[in-house]
């Protein structure tokens, strides 16, 4: 029976696959930005279910840790952090991608990736 | 307490500054002129703190500055480094940030403050990058600056860049998920972020860990455009503004080479072979790929990729280099921004985006100096820092037997050169556009900074390599200054100049003339007085001329260098400087732009031999510091192949058969009074590389051959073959240019003799060479001048037109045929004296018979100028210009004295090679001359000879007393108008029998073998570069399929 950590990371690795797929094999631009949150959701995921470290507990410095011996009792904090940083940025991405997409649909009066190639070589 | 602790000076303030900048843009209402006064003041408050931090690092010895935030330690805090490499760095990108921010100035100001706001976080960003020490927030600082590089490349005008920056967003979504994937990995393996921590925990080595740092590694380094995986970056480059440009090439790639550099601290030296693999395979791929474009942003985007895959493969090859890697890796590194910034910056003052656009440049010296300046900072040439870091590199490899690596690099550094070579030549040469470029201050200034700043660190790598290595800063020759305050003179007359130059001739010789042997006597006379006598000629130039004497005295300083160098490093870099100096001098020529190409690209490939040469030298001999007589001490099986080396690269000087392609354009187009310069002397470089090369080397076998043996063969066949293709010009400069290539071979042929009077002869052939090439050159270049042509059937019949010229002639092909009385016999007589101690038969047959064969074109040469009838539309033509004939009359005289008295120059110099070879001297006796062979008296055969030619002149005289002078028009025509003229001509394929005869031996075969050569790099570019579609999914597939590959092949 796997615990619910592995299941976390199996579920974030196939998001983050179906990510990568869809924005691989999907010609519109729209599409594509969809694709990138699935893997970008997926990635948190993942970040949330490596970094909890087991046999530890939450990081909060009182009198059953002690400050002396936090730092091999705690979890450190930190990478839980990073998944609110991921994702503040994944946001900040998607939507300049989406004014990207936004601007070049403006341009051609199309959204397929494939209309956009006049810089090559 | 030093004056840095001041809290303005806070390396936080890297950061705080650029936000805080950032957020008070945002409050400042629509006022855009303050709105970028405060940026610019902002950035240059960012410059300031590294720049004093730097200083205080250097001379005041500041320890680094370790930064906790939120004042805990790691791993509970982020920390940051503030340390001597940071703070050049953040030097590097806040100063390209400056002044980027004023080549924008346009663009800024209409975007509006927004648009400043993203400037000022994508410069922080990148210094965050460079400072911070935690994994996590490396992150955060890329995924910054790709946002605000998204933001930026919107500042373009240019409605692709649309495109482009949407790709590239693509691209570092798949980059951004690896990287973190990987991040939150190697935190699970360690237990923490800080890069120092993981490095302690040994991630790259632990099960897991590996592939997680594989995963970090990979992220990191697609930031570098590695290639294939770098398609949306070269889009980037070519659509976006040429302002942010410099920054995205100069100060985003520096950032990220350093956290790449960071992470392989993390991942041991375990990792660094793959980070080779990739370097040195961008570095080589993007070279090529780069030779088909057109485009110049997109050009300078592929040459930023190569240069910055050249700093990954030094980065890489840290286990070997250790103390050196920050010379070199920095010093390639600095090179490239400075020269790319600065480059992208040139760009935005030029309308169209061809090469040849850039002939716009044409008419702003200041401008096309500076371009120059940029490309050789680019190629590495001296005195600019990638000179001294491809020396040390070279070094290194070779020491260490990575050699396949060594020629990689040569490789790709001269495509490189290659293609920037050939594009400043469409900048110099090609028709510039009537409008001359407007230079607005605000876009004149980045690049004039780019340029102080080329300087300054031309200097400073000087200093570094004397301090660090025991070499030299080579901006300390006092004849490299000579000719670099040319530069600075050149607002005066041309004829102030050249008498300033005349006078650094003569007087670095009177200096000097006591340092040398009697051999590099020799050739120091060439180079000084030789030349302060050709430049004689130079006088007939009026105006200003400017760049001639820059060039011409780069040159000059070059090869007195060269004569004067003790050590292997002095020699390279004088032979570089010569190089370069030479190449501009020859690009002056009015149709030459494609021949001084050539003469560069074979040139440098001749100088990275030596360089090889030299660097496997000093790893066989064990020495840090080569000196030349070092090399007497090679034993096998390293002695032959540095003989080789340094043979073909000799040789490329001395246009042996082969490698000669480039001598016939490069001298027939060069400008008169260059021909004699590029051809008298410079030529002379390359037999004193040989000299040198046989003294201390000695012959070698390699494989069986005897090398020296294979050398006669060389030189004979180069002396016929020269010769045979000289009879079949046209072009007078041609013809020269051609005999030149056979009375090289003569010359390689004498020393290639290893005896005595082998090298005697070659000596005699390189004091009679430069007297009566130079001579010929001048003439002809005169006679051409006056009659506007240099074909010579257009000719004819000016013997009494120009006299003096005439007499030039006459005497220089008498001495270079060998014809008693003149010099050349003297050649002849030595010459075959030689061969009677040598026991190679077939070689000597074969140059025995280009002897002849010269006597075809010489004769070719007097009688189609000088003799038979004379064109009706030369009438009036006058003697040459008196300059160009004054330096010709001192030759003559030269040649006269020489022929009388030979032991003048020649009797300390047979004595010297005794040391070498003590059997086989000449002895002197009053004016006497024996060999072992006959003996030779100069004075009586002037004698004889003058008195048989009296005799038979007179007598010709008498019997021709009553003949009568046939004029042009008393001869009756058929009624017939030839289709083509010339065809009618008797000069014109003067030698068409022979032709039939012996045409089929000046095939161009070797010229078709080298353009093929060229047409598989750039069809193989062609082809490459067609992975580069356009369609950014692919390119997104082209990271992936990088990933895979990189993982199979080098995980």
């Amino acid at each position: 029976m796997p615990d619910i950590a592995q299941m976390a990371l199996a579920t974030g690795f196939l998001l983050i696959l179906i990510g990568f797929y869809g924005a691989l094999t999907h010609r519109n631009l729209l599409r594509m930005i969809v694709a990138f949150t699935l893997a970008g959701t997926g990635v948190n995921t993942v970040i949330v279910a490596i970094g909890y470290m087991g046999g530890r507990t939450a990081p909060i410095l009182d009198a059953t840790v002690p400050a002396a011996q936090a730092v091999a009792r705690i979890i450190d904090p930190l990478p839980q952090a990073l998944v609110l940083t991921a994702i503040v940025i994944g946001v900040g991405v998607t939507a300049l991608m989406l004014a990207y997409a936004l601007r070049l649909h403006d341009r051609k009066r199309s959204l397929d990736i494939r209309q956009f190639t006049e810089l090559k070589g | 307490m030093t004056a840095v602790d001041s809290l303005f000076l806070h390396p936080i303030l890297l950061l705080a500054l650029g936000l805080g900048g950032a957020f008070l843009l945002g409050l400042l209402g629509d006022r855009a002129r303050t709105a970028y006064g405060l940026t610019l003041g902002v950035l240059a408050w960012m410059v300031w703190i590294p720049a004093r931090w730097l200083w205080a690092f250097v001379q005041e010895g500041a320890p680094p500055q370790e930064i906790f935030t939120a004042g805990t330690p790691p791993p509970f805090a982020i920390n940051l480094r503030f340390g001597l490499e940071e703070a050049a760095l953040a030097l590097l990108v806040n100063l390209t940030g400056l002044f980027t921010a004023l080549h924008l100035k346009d663009a800024l100001l209409g975007q509006g403050r927004r648009a400043m706001a993203v400037l000022l976080v994508a410069v922080m960003a990148l210094g965050g990058i460079l400072l911070t020490r935690d994994l996590f927030n490396l992150f955060v600082f890329f995924e910054l600056a790709v946002i605000s590089t998204a933001g930026l490349v919107l500042l373009s005008r240019d409605e692709r860049a649309l495109g482009a920056g949407f790709k590239y967003l693509l691209v570092s979504q798949f980059i951004s998920v690896l990287l973190l994937v990987g991040i939150i990995f190697a935190y699970h393996a360690t237990g923490t972020l800080n890069i120092d921590g993981m490095a302690a925990a040994n991630l790259g080595l632990t099960q897991g860990g590996s592939l997680a740092f594989f995963f970090i590694f990979l992220a990191l380094v697609a930031e570098l455009k590695p290639f294939p995986a770098n398609g949306w970056a070269l889009d980037i480059y070519e659509s976006a503004h040429p302002g942010f440009s410099a920054l995205f090439s100069a100060a985003t790639g520096a950032a990220a080479l350093y956290a790449v550099d960071k992470l392989l601290l993390v991942g041991g030296s375990a990792w660094l072979p793959l980070a080779t693999g990739i370097g040195i395979t961008t570095f080589v791929a993007a070279n090529i790929l780069a030779l088909p474009q057109k485009n110049d942003r997109r050009l300078l985007g592929y040459s930023s990729i190569a240069q910055t895959g050249l700093v990954l493969a030094v980065l890489g090859q840290r286990d070997i280099l250790g103390e050196a890697t920050p010379f070199i890796a920095f010093g390639i590194l600095v090179s490239h921004a400075v020269a790319k910034a600065g480059l992208f910056w040139l760009s935005g003052l030029v309308a169209g985006r061809q090469l040849t656009d850039w002939a716009a440049l044409a008419k702003r010296p200041l401008l096309l100096f500076a371009f120059a300046c940029f490309i050789a900072l680019l190629a590495g040439l001296p005195p600019f820092p990638g000179f001294y870091a491809k020396w040390e590199l070279a070094q290194v490899l070779a020491r260490e037997g990575r050699l396949a690596l060594l020629a990689l690099v040569l490789l790709g550094a001269l495509i490189e050169a290659g293609y920037l070579f050939r594009w400043f030549g469409y900048a110099l040469k090609r028709e510039a556009p009537a409008t001359s470029p407007t230079c607005p201050a605000h876009k004149a200034l980045p690049v004039l900074a780019a340029l102080a700043a080329a300087w300054a660190l031309a200097w400073l790598w000087g200093d570094l390599s004397a301090g660090l290595f025991g070499r030299s800063n080579l901006l300390l020759a006092l004849p490299l200054l000579f000719a670099l305050g040319f530069l600075l003179l050149d607002w005066l007359p041309a004829w102030v100049k050249n008498t300033l130059a005349i006078g650094g001739l003569v007087g670095f010789f009177l200096l000097t003339w006591d340092d040398y042997d009697p051999l590099r006597l020799i050739f120091a006379l060439i180079f000084t007085l030789g030349g302060a006598i050709t430049l004689l000629a130079s006088y007939h130039a009026h105006g200003r001329r400017i760049g001639f004497y820059p060039a011409t005295l780069l040159m000059f300083a070059g090869l007195v260098m060269l004569v004067q160098a003790q050590d292997a490093f002095h020699f390279f870099a004088a032979w570089e400087l010569l190089t370069l100096g030479s190449y501009f001098l020859i690009l002056r020529g009015k149709e030459s732009e494609p021949h001084a190409l050539s003469y560069m690209v074979f040139s440098l490939g001749g100088a990275f031999l030596i360089l090889a040469g030299f660097a496997l030298a000093a790893a066989g001999a064990g020495v840090p510091n080569l000196y030349l007589v070092d090399l007497v001490d090679l034993v096998e099986p390293i002695a032959p192949w540095v003989f080789l080396l340094l043979a073909l690269g000799f040789m490329t000087k001395t246009a042996a058969i082969g490698l000669h392609i480039w001598l016939p354009g490069a001298h027939a187009e060069a400008e008169t009074d260059v021909s004699p310069l590029v051809s008298g002397i410079l030529l002379k470089a390359g037999l004193f590389g040989l000299f040198v090369l046989l003294m201390t080397l000695g012959p070698q076998t390699l494989y069986g051959v005897d090398l020296t043996h294979a050398l006669l063969w060389v030189g004979a066949l180069t002396a016929l073959l020269g010769n045979l293709l000289a009879i079949f010009q046209e072009d007078a400069k041609r013809l020269l240019a051609y005999s030149s290539i056979g009375q090289m071979g003569y010359a390689l042929f004498g020393l290639a003799l290893m005896n005595h009077l082998g090298w005697l002869m070659a000596l005699l052939f390189v004091i009679n060479h430069f007297i009566y090439k130079s001579m010929l050159f001048l003439a002809v270049g005169g006679v051409a001048k006056r009659t506007g042509t240099r074909e010579m059937y257009r000719m004819g019949g000016l013997i009494k037109l120009m006299p003096l010229s005439f007499i030039a002639v006459l005497i220089g092909i008498i001495a270079m045929s060998g014809v008693p009385p003149l010099s050349g016999f003297g050649g002849r007589w030595i010459f075959y004296n030689a061969i009677m101690d040598h026991d190679s038969r077939l070689p000597m047959v074969i140059l025995f018979m280009a002897g002849p064969i010269a006597f075809l074109y010489l004769f070719r040469l007097i009688h189609t100028i000088f003799l038979g009838q004379l064109k009706d539309e030369l009438r009036r033509v006058k003697e040459a210009p008196f300059w160009i004939v004054v330096p010709q009359m001192l030759f003559v005289v030269m040649l006269l004295v020489f022929a009388v008295v030979p032991g003048l120059a020649l009797r300390q110099v047979d004595a010297y090679i005794s040391t070498f070879f003590p059997t086989g001297a000449l002895q002197w006796e009053g004016g006497l001359i024996t060999s072992q062979y006959g003996y030779w008296n100069p004075v009586a055969i002037m004698i004889i000879v003058g008195v048989i030619f009296a005799t038979l002149f007179a007598w010709l005289l008498f019997v021709n007393r009553r003949a009568q002078m046939v004029k042009q028009f008393n001869i009756v025509f058929s009624a017939e108008r030839p289709y083509r003229p010339e065809t009618t001509h008797f000069a014109w394929n003067f030698y068409a029998p022979y032709r039939k005869a012996m045409g089929f031996l000046t095939q161009p075969f070797v010229t078709r073998f080298w353009g093929t050569v060229t047409d598989l790099l750039h069809t193989a570019g062609d082809l490459g570069r067609r992975l580069y579609d356009g369609n950014g999914q692919h390119y997104a597939f082209h990271f992936l399929a990088f990933v895979v590959i990189v993982f199979f092949v080098g995980f």
